[in-house]
């Protein structure tokens, strides 16, 4: 039986076909994924299929019946449930508060919470989804939220969930768990639609996969039939080199240094613990590790956010004691941010007013206390050309941009600031593979030019090719440094988990 | 998406410029709008219940607002009416550019007063008045040179008091972490308990007068020009606008104004592109602060040197309150804080003539609070009105049938 037909489905938006004619079936008790680049259409897609927008044409069916779906109410009546990339919880409820909330159990007119945590560990323990009910969910780990996530929409007596990139948020070990637990919602008859741009992913866990280019249906492929290499070709329409190529260069002077670096967390826990280290110029040294053991910590101390607890840090010999943010960067060091939201890019700000932030006080972009917004348009216009930042006008806001562009935002931005050290901290995060390629071969061009890089990531393909040295981070300590041609995934992995650590040195 | 429609064309006859976006955004000047005429009709309802002709009571207030000339009457109602506009849009500014940096200053009301008891007192203090005295009498008939002299001083301190009371607050909030509403709503009272309870009735009063009179009267050098005889109408409005195109230049033509704006859009929590880009996040905020007490404490100066002369022991409360429902009405931009600046003042000049009709002023009060409450329901505007549109547009181009993902 089919659980879920979409026929022929088209979306337009003002100025952009985001769905073109869309068509594909999914049979009951199946995991189908939909991949594609960033702004292939694929959130638009699930948008339409659970109610949130309304298709320019087409039709869906569920369980063989057409099904109208004006709204998310509507999609859940029909037993669908979405699993969103932001989860939907209140992080001071417990667990049962949350799985409960928007349809509660009562007692006359109260708030029956014995029997909601009741109800919850009854269908946790139906499902074999293991949570605490009376935890607070906001000290849970991100994988366990998921978990909560999930079990909200089941309890709503859904039988088609759609995830929605979910393993975006999670680290390589959460992503294992959850699998695991889609397999177990499969086995119990439900049907998954999986959204994701990761390919590898995708071929752990999908029975078949549709690939989606620029709103249409590339094709629809079994699993068994395919490999990353033709999902990927299928998916940017060309060749991708997923190797990066070796670039040689010459190493230069030590850009930055530091040593015996001890750094407190917002919490006041010290998270990272006597580091020492040096990034030369022509050098791209690699931080792998897990997400949490350190890292953030370590880049914030090193552009100025928190000052260390202890240990110093030069930047081309000069000491960066209480030195600020924007000191540290007309002393030439840039910073790309994994998280572009956030740190990256002020979004209701055009590509304009964004290309020159940091640099706004120099010459030409202003004089004095006037800005020059037409020499800021002229420069935003050539950066948007080099790197090809699509649209591709410059008035447009940062925020209608697709990740991928954003990204060349930032690296058109970072790039251009007269620097020699360049942080790139999880540069690749989000991307999909035509602008993750992009990236690479600005780094290799930055290292070959003679700058000094620090590439700090999570996804060990990107270590492994593109660093000249590894150091590996594990609960604040640099637990290991090797070189790509001397270790493995496998061993960098075990390191990265902890395995093998002198358990002496990480107390 | 035809660039030549409608709203567009009344966009630029408004010529408000949103330097952040490609497109203006039509609806920041249809959503107050449509809230005005909202709280017109549901004004007029609550008069027609009230058992009072709401035609009639229309026809005084704007009768007697200053925006219709005729009459005899008028040339002091339109005088009255920027009187009273420009001290509004002084505090309007001011909130208005402290929303645009993301945060709340409700505290224009005691930058306000901070600003009018300072000029009340450099504008009679001796050392000050009879410098400027002698000076007025020495320059005979250059007399003006004074005047505009001792103004001005009156007027920078005044300002720079009443921007010191703001950025105090900025400060407290950038080290002390102290929530920006909290802290100056606090320096409100304080300032305004200080003034009456204290400097008014007793080191500022004069002591032949009893304690209801109120402070020393500032001396005529200190006295703002009149500029339209017999009416007090004075160059408060000049200086406004000057204020008004002054706010806007800082925040679209300066790099202050840029990184003002950044901050202001990024103002949620744990947000920190401007930081991490090398922006003083913090000293902007405290300068941005100081910048719009020195707006709110402008209005103040009118108050004294345009209408009292001295502060007197009578003084309500108010502008900086009115203030905040003209940024609001006027959308935090500064054209629009000059035009809702200039509903208001017309709105409470026209509201004594409503008493003719046995219609109580507080009528004019009703409706401005509508209109506000209106504006609070923007969201909701906003959203029939994009429902609105996007019919009328999928009726007259039936084939691209489009909707805005909001």
């Amino acid at each position: 039986m089919k659980a879920l037909e979409v026929h022929n489905i088209s979306k337009m938006f003002p100025g952009n076909l985001a769905n073109d004619n869309i068509s594909f079936s999914v049979e009951k008790g199946e995991i189908f994924a939909i991949v594609g680049e960033n702004g292939a259409g694929k959130s638009t897609l699930m948008n339409i299929i659970y109610g949130i927008y309304t298709p320019t044409a087409g039709e869906i069916y569920v369980n063989e019946q057409k099904a109208r779906i004006r709204s998310a109410e509507d999609a859940i009546q029909l037993h669908m449930g979405m699993v969103h990339q932001e989860f939907m919880l209140i992080p001071r409820f417990t667990v049962a508060q949350n799985i409960v909330v928007g349809d509660e159990p009562r007692k006359g007119i109260f708030f029956d919470y014995t029997r909601a945590v009741r109800e919850v560990k009854e269908l946790s323990d139906k499902v074999a989804l293991t949570v605490d009910a009376t935890a607070i969910t906001g000290d849970l780990p991100v994988g366990v939220q998921q978990r909560v996530e999930i079990l909200k929409v089941l309890r709503r007596g859904a039988e088609i969930l759609i995830f929605d990139e979910p393993t975006a948020v999670l680290t390589p070990e959460e992503t294992q768990e959850l699998f695991v637990t889609m397999r177990k919602l499969q086995s119990q008859g439900k049907t998954i639609l999986f959204i994701s741009h990761k390919l590898k992913e995708v071929m752990d866990i999908a029975d078949r996969i549709a690939v989606l280019r620029r709103g249409k249906v590339q094709g629809i492929v079994n699993k068994k039939d395919t490999n990353e290499e033709e999902l990927a070709r299928m998916m940017v329409g060309r060749n991708v080199v997923l190797e990066i190529p070796k670039v040689e260069a010459s190493v230069g002077p030590v850009a930055f240094s530091c040593h015996d670096l001890r750094v407190k967390n917002a919490r006041g826990m010290e998270t990272v613990r006597d580091i020492s280290f040096d990034v030369r110029g022509g050098e791209i040294v690699g931080i792998a590790g897990v997400q949490g053991n350190g890292q953030d910590e370590l880049v914030n101390a090193m552009i100025g956010f928190t000052r260390p607890t202890s240990g110093s840090m030069e930047l081309n010999g000069k000491s960066m004691r209480l030195v600020t943010t924007a000191e540290l960067r007309r002393q030439g060091m840039s910073y790309i941010t994994e998280d572009r939201a956030r740190r990256g890019l002020v979004m209701p700000y055009t590509v304009r007013d964004n290309s020159v932030m940091g640099q706004h006080l120099n010459a030409p972009f202003s004089r004095g206390l006037r800005m020059n917004y037409d020499k800021i348009a002229e420069f935003a216009e050539g950066k948007v050309r080099e790197y090809d930042i699509r649209p591709g006008d410059v008035l447009d806001t940062a925020g209608s941009l697709s990740g991928g562009n954003q990204q060349k935002l930032i690296l058109a931005r970072e790039l251009s600031l007269p620097h020699n050290f360049l942080i790139a901290s999880q540069p690749t995060r989000g991307l999909d593979v035509g602008a993750t390629e992009f990236v690479y071969r600005k780094l290799l061009e930055e290292k070959k030019s003679g700058k000094a890089i620090l590439l700090i990531s999570l996804e060990l393909s990107e270590i492994l090719g593109l660093s000249d040295r590894i150091l590996v981070m594990f609960e604040g300590h640099i637990v290991g440094e090797t070189t790509p041609d001397k270790t493995t995934e496998e061993a960098l992995g075990l390191l990265m988990l902890g395995v093998g650590v002198d358990r002496k040195v990480v107390s | 998406m035809s660039e030549n429609s409608g709203t567009n064309k009344f966009l630029r006859i408004f010529g408000i410029d949103n330097q952040g976006r490609k497109r203006r955004d039509p609806l920041n000047v249809w959503v107050p709008l449509i809230s005005i005429g909202l709280a017109l009709v549901v004004g007029m309802i609550v008069i027609a219940v009230s058992g009072r002709n709401p035609f009639r009571a229309y026809a005084l207030l704007f009768g007697d607002s200053g925006l219709i000339p005729g009459g005899s009457a008028w040339p002091r109602e339109f005088a009255e009416l920027l009187i009273k506009s420009a001290m509004y849009i002084a505090t309007g500014l001011a909130v208005a550019l402290a929303f645009k940096g993301g945060l709340f200053n409700i505290g224009a009301e005691g930058q306000f007063w901070v600003g009018a008891i300072v000029a009340t007192f450099f504008g009679y203090w001796s050392p000050v008045a009879g410098a400027f005295g002698t000076m007025a009498t020495a320059l005979g008939s250059m007399a003006w040179i004074a005047q505009l002299l001792h103004g001005a001083i009156c007027i920078i301190l005044g300002m720079f008091a009443g921007g010191a009371w703001a950025a105090f607050a900025g400060f407290l909030y950038v080290k002390r972490g102290v929530n920006i509403v909290i802290g100056t709503i606090m320096l409100n009272w304080i300032a305004w308990f200080l003034i009456t309870n204290w400097l008014v009735t007793g080191p500022m009063t004069p002591p032949t007068q009893t304690f209801t009179s109120g402070t020393y009267y500032v001396a005529d050098t200190a006295k703002l020009f009149r500029i339209m005889m017999p009416t007090r109408l004075n160059t408060s409005i000049i200086l406004v606008l000057l204020a008004a195109y002054a706010t806007w230049f800082l925040l679209y033509k300066t790099t202050i104004g840029y990184e003002i704006r950044a901050i202001g859009h990024t103002a949620n929590i744990g947000m920190e592109a401007p930081k991490a880009q090398g922006i003083n996040v913090n000293r902007r905020i405290v300068q941005m602060m100081f910048f719009s007490g020195c707006l709110a404490a402008l209005g103040g100066c009118f108050f004294i040197l345009g209408m009292q002369y001295q502060f007197p022991n009578t003084a309500t409360m108010g502008y900086g309150w009115t203030g905040i429902g003209v940024a609001l009405i006027g959308q935090s931009e500064p054209i629009g804080v000059v035009l809702a600046g200039l509903f208001i003042g017309a709105l409470r000049t026209g509201a004594t003539s409503m008493q003719v009709a046995n219609i109580p002023k507080t009528f004019s009060n009703i409706i401005e609070g509508l209109a506000v409450g209106f504006i609070a329901l923007q969201v909701a505007v906003r959203y029939y009105l994009v429902k609105y549109l996007q019919r009328r547009r999928a009726h007259a181009d039936p084939p691209a049938e489009q909707e805005a993902a909001a």
